[in-house]
């Protein structure tokens, strides 16, 4: 599935693209995800819990940063299994300046496996989009404080 | 002697309500799930959660860890127990190895990995999410034209092309036919993957008598002979130490026809585990990991001449095989290809199959079984035909169709029907829906901007499977009928019924047959301990072949019953009628239950006979069977929201002589409801990973009643030769009638916007994107 959009965060580009980095704030502005512990320079261990349609578990998995261009771009990866299934996920995200705020638009891929495609497929969309929305009111929230 | 009342009213012919509905809707049948043993563990099986992906490393140590967790096994333990059979054969077939559980590579969303054995069913689920496996990920293919593009991902490493066989048939001259044709039309016409959907999942209790080296295994299928042969060789076991119970079936359409690696799994874990193990398939698995039907994707060619008539046939037909074998899926096609020229007078046919390797679950028998497949291709092929020539599409059949003084017919694909009467059921079909007014109500409701459609499809099936020349594993049926010393009527059939009410049927024919009650007929199956062996309940099978062959053992029985009667009658001239034998000189007789008991009590015997009153007959047909029928289906489209009305549904079937009207309309209502859901609405879809996204009933849309309109049925009864009874068999006709029907009416209602063909399921939204497109699509 693919997925693309973009958001409006309250912050100038490099606060932007600093906070985008900031495992901290990361786990912090992903829904269901408690915290992410360093593995590796740019790569953390994961767990996040997602509730779709009729069915919710806890995903184990890596998020990582790759092709960091700060402040304009960098790729997003998240891996994650659990016993509902396997998601991966990729994106490459842009920052571009508008004046005090910053345009974040995004453009990647997600595969579902599992339990979670063949019964979540219908809503996958729509949770994917949600998630998302979720992560960036936070994210704006917290630049905003 | 007592002289007996003559019983002369008939059961056959009559509308019985079925014997087993009283224990099936009062919940006092007994399933698979029903069975409770002593001791009994449960298993729960580990599955791939990709569609191709190489299996790194398994640790079961946490999920062996879990209290109450008995055995965890993977590939590597049962790396010894046969293969999945395909008992299908072609030349130059390619047959994957097929573990019961894959050892370093799996092939498809389902495809199981591991069993989890624990003293409760939850704990064994619970203990299956501790099966940690490390999967690395292959490329997949899920599309069969696309698998056989260049560059494609290889579902098996070994065979790139992911070709498993290629198939050619061809009869009479097809390139003279197409040469002297004023007219060819063409039309890819797919045919999508569809799920049984059986209301019982499947299940297996397997119990090893470990004193006894027996193992008993109790399955939901349709084969319990089969299965035990196949089963036993699989696990090394001698036949006769395997015992197959079947217990209530709640429902196959071939997709209980089969041999599934999970019944050979219960049978090596409860031979390794010493304790009964049951194993009941959730609905989730019986959606990835059951059988599959359908699949094609057919690209056909149709010559004629200006004034309709069908010169030659071609057919190019990619089938969808999945990632295995499962027991006949590389012969589904091929019923497909037999079935092409449909009832028509068609001598030139060119037919090449590509099967296909997909990384997705195997397809094979599904109700009709390539037959459906083939006669939604040929009648969308008449109609688009009638369409280009701008004939009635009911007269280009009545022009087509095969005469009745042509049988027995023989068709350019190798078979020779036995009897038939095309035209009959086509115009009972059109009588009863009023054709001629029908088609000006059409013409009134277009000048008024109204879809209205009128959509004919005029079938032709092979049922009674079949000659065993023709058949992977013996077409004949088996029956043993017992007259139990009280007269009583034992029959044990061989054709192990999963629905089609043979304890009625059968029990109808035998008390005819016999001039006994229906209630002093017993009919039992099974049960390989107890019943003969026999082949199963498939290919709309299990009177034409099953019950003739009880109606042979009955013969010889008479032979027997006469005999008796002559001795106890001190008579040289006896007959045997309405359950007694009578004396013809002096009209004295002797009822049954009397000559029962003499036969068994053997105080004497008549010359040459032996006690008792028991025959076991095997019955070979000598052909198939071919019923027919005309559908006539009205619709309705709505331009707005593109949903499809089912104004009338008129199904006419001739299944030969009919045994009992009221489980043939039962039959006829069935079909017509899962060939509807395949027109309107069912639809496996896979996405390119290899995930199946319609993995329950909320996206996979299985019809309910609210969706089914009042389904008129009418018969026309053409008996068949190939059989004493005259039957001929109804278990598909209703699926294999209606979706080209169905797709024909659409066709025809959108025609004015240039509609030509419409590819299943016909869903709102394809429907209305059509008419919103002013009908390109």
């Amino acid at each position: 599935m693919k997925i693309s959009g973009s958001y409006t965060v309250p912050a100038p580009r490099e606060r932007a693209y600093q906070l985008l980095q900031d495992p901290g704030i990361l786990a912090k502005c992903m829904p269901g995800t408690d915290q992410l512990h360093k593995l590796a320079e740019d790569e953390y261990d994961m767990k996040m819990k997602v509730v779709i349609a009729s069915i919710g578990g806890q995903f184990g998995g890596k998020v990582r940063l790759e092709d960091q261009h700060p402040p304009e771009s960098f790729k997003l990866i998240v891996e994650g299994s659990g016993k509902i299934g396997f998601l991966k996920g990729e994106g490459l995200l842009n920052l571009a300046a508008n004046g005090d705020l910053t345009e974040v638009s995004f453009d990647g891929e997600v595969q579902v496996g599992g339990t979670i495609a063949s019964v979540g497929q219908r809503l996958l969309d729509t949770t994917a989009k949600l998630i998302i929305k979720k992560f960036f009111q936070k994210l704006s929230e917290v630049a905003n404080n | 002697m007592a002289t007996t009342i003559t019983k002369s009213d008939t059961l056959v012919g009559k509308r019985i309500r079925r014997r087993e509905d009283p224990r099936l809707i009062t919940g006092t049948a007994t399933y698979v799930d029903d069975i409770q043993m002593p001791g009994m563990h449960h298993a729960v099986i580990v599955r791939s959660p990709h569609g191709a992906a190489r299996i790194k490393r398994i640790n079961i140590k946490k999920a062996q860890e879990l209290p109450g967790v008995a055995a965890v096994f993977i590939g590597k333990d049962t790396e010894k127990v046969g293969p999945v059979p395909c008992g299908a054969s072609l030349p130059g077939l390619r047959v994957p190895h097929h573990h019961i559980l894959a050892i370093d590579r799996v092939y498809f969303v389902g495809h199981p990995v591991a069993v989890v054995v624990a003293t409760d069913r939850y704990i064994a689920r619970d203990a299956a999410d501790l099966v940690e496996v490390d999967w690395e990920p292959l490329p997949t293919v899920t599309d069969p034209e696309k698998a056989l593009a260049p560059g494609a991902a290889a579902v098996h490493p070994e065979w790139p092309d992911n070709t498993a066989f290629t198939y050619h048939q061809e009869g009479g001259d097809v390139d003279k036919a197409f040469a002297q044709a004023d007219v060819v039309v063409k039309q890819r016409i797919t045919s999508q993957r569809l799920i049984p959907s059986a209301m019982e999942t499947r299940g297996v209790v397997a119990e090893w008598h470990t004193g006894d080296r027996a193992l008993t295994l109790h399955s939901s299928t349709q084969i319990p002979h089969l299965l035990r042969t196949i089963l036993a060789q699989m696990l090394g076991l001698e036949e006769n130490r395997l015992r197959v119970v079947t217990p209530e079936v709640g429902g196959g359409f071939g997709s209980k026809l089969n041999v599934y690696a999970e019944e050979a799994l219960m049978g090596f874990v409860a031979m390794k585990i010493g304790k009964p193990i049951k194993w009941i398939e959730s609905r989730r698995e019986n959606f990835t990991c059951t059988i599959q039907g359908r699949g094609h994707v057919d690209y056909y060619e149709v010559a004629a001449k200006r004034d309709g008539t069908i010169l030659g046939i071609k057919l190019k037909l990619i089938q969808d095989l999945g990632a295995y074998h499962q027991l006949l899926t590389p012969a589904i096609p091929t019923l497909s290809v037999l079935m092409m020229p449909g009832i028509y007078n068609c001598q030139n046919i060119r037919a090449d199959i590509v099967g296909v390797f997909t990384n997705a679950v195997p397809t094979d028998a599904y109700r009709g079984a390539g037959r459906p497949e083939a006669t939604h291709g040929i009648e969308r092929m008449v109609d688009i035909l009638a369409a280009e020539l701008k004939m009635d599409p009911a007269d280009i059949r009545f022009k087509n169709f095969v005469s009745n003084d042509a049988f027995p017919y023989a068709t350019a694909t190798g078979l020779t029907y036995d009897s038939g009467n095309y035209a009959a059921p086509l115009v009972k079909a059109m009588d009863m829906v009023s054709y001629k007014k029908l088609r000006q109500e059409q013409a009134q409701a277009r000048t008024d901007g109204r879809f209205l459609g009128i959509g004919i499809s005029t079938y032709g099936e092979i049922c009674a499977l079949g000659p065993s020349p023709a058949t992977p594993a013996g077409g004949w049926e088996s029956a043993t009928v017992k007259i139990e010393p009280s007269g009583k009527v034992t029959v044990m059939t061989g054709a192990s019924p999963h629905g089609q009410g043979e304890e009625t049927t059968f029990a109808q024919i035998a008390a005819d047959e016999l001039g006994v009650g229906i209630d002093d007929v017993l009919v039992v199956h099974g049960d390989t301990a107890i019943v003969q062996y026999g082949i199963g309940t498939f290919g709309s099978r299990a009177t034409a072949v099953g019950g003739a062959a009880m109606y042979y053992a009955i013969q010889e029985l008479k032979e027997k019953i006469k005999k008796y009667g002559a001795m106890l009658l001190e008579s040289d001239n006896v007959s045997f009628a309405n359950g007694a034998c009578v004396d013809n000189k002096t009209g004295k007789s002797v009822p049954l239950a009397q000559i029962a008991a003499a036969s068994y009590r053997a105080m004497k015997l008549p010359p040459n006979t032996e006690p008792g009153l028991v025959a076991t007959y095997f019955w070979e047909p000598p052909n198939f069977t071919f019923p027919f029928g005309a559908h006539i289906v009205v619709t309705e489209v709505d331009r707005e929201t593109g949903a499809i009305a089912l104004k009338r549904y008129v199904a006419v079937d001739d299944c030969g002589k009919i045994i009992n009207p009221l489980i043939v309309d039962g039959q006829v209502h069935g079909g017509v409801v899962q060939g509807l859901g395949q027109a309107l609405w069912e639809q496996a879809v896979y996405d390119d990973t290899g995930q199946l996204i319609t993995g329950e009933f909320m996206d996979y849309a299985l019809p309910k009643a609210s969706n089914i309109p009042w389904l008129e049925t009418g018969h026309t009864e053409t008996p068949s030769p190939v059989n004493p009874l005259g039957v001929k068999g109804v278990g598909e006709a209703g699926t294999i009638g209606c979706s080209p029907a169905v797709v024909n009416s659409v066709v025809d209602a959108l025609s004015p916007l240039g509609v030509r063909h419409i590819d299943m399921p016909m869903t709102p939204e394809k429907i209305w994107n059509l008419v919103q497109a002013g009908g390109k699509a």
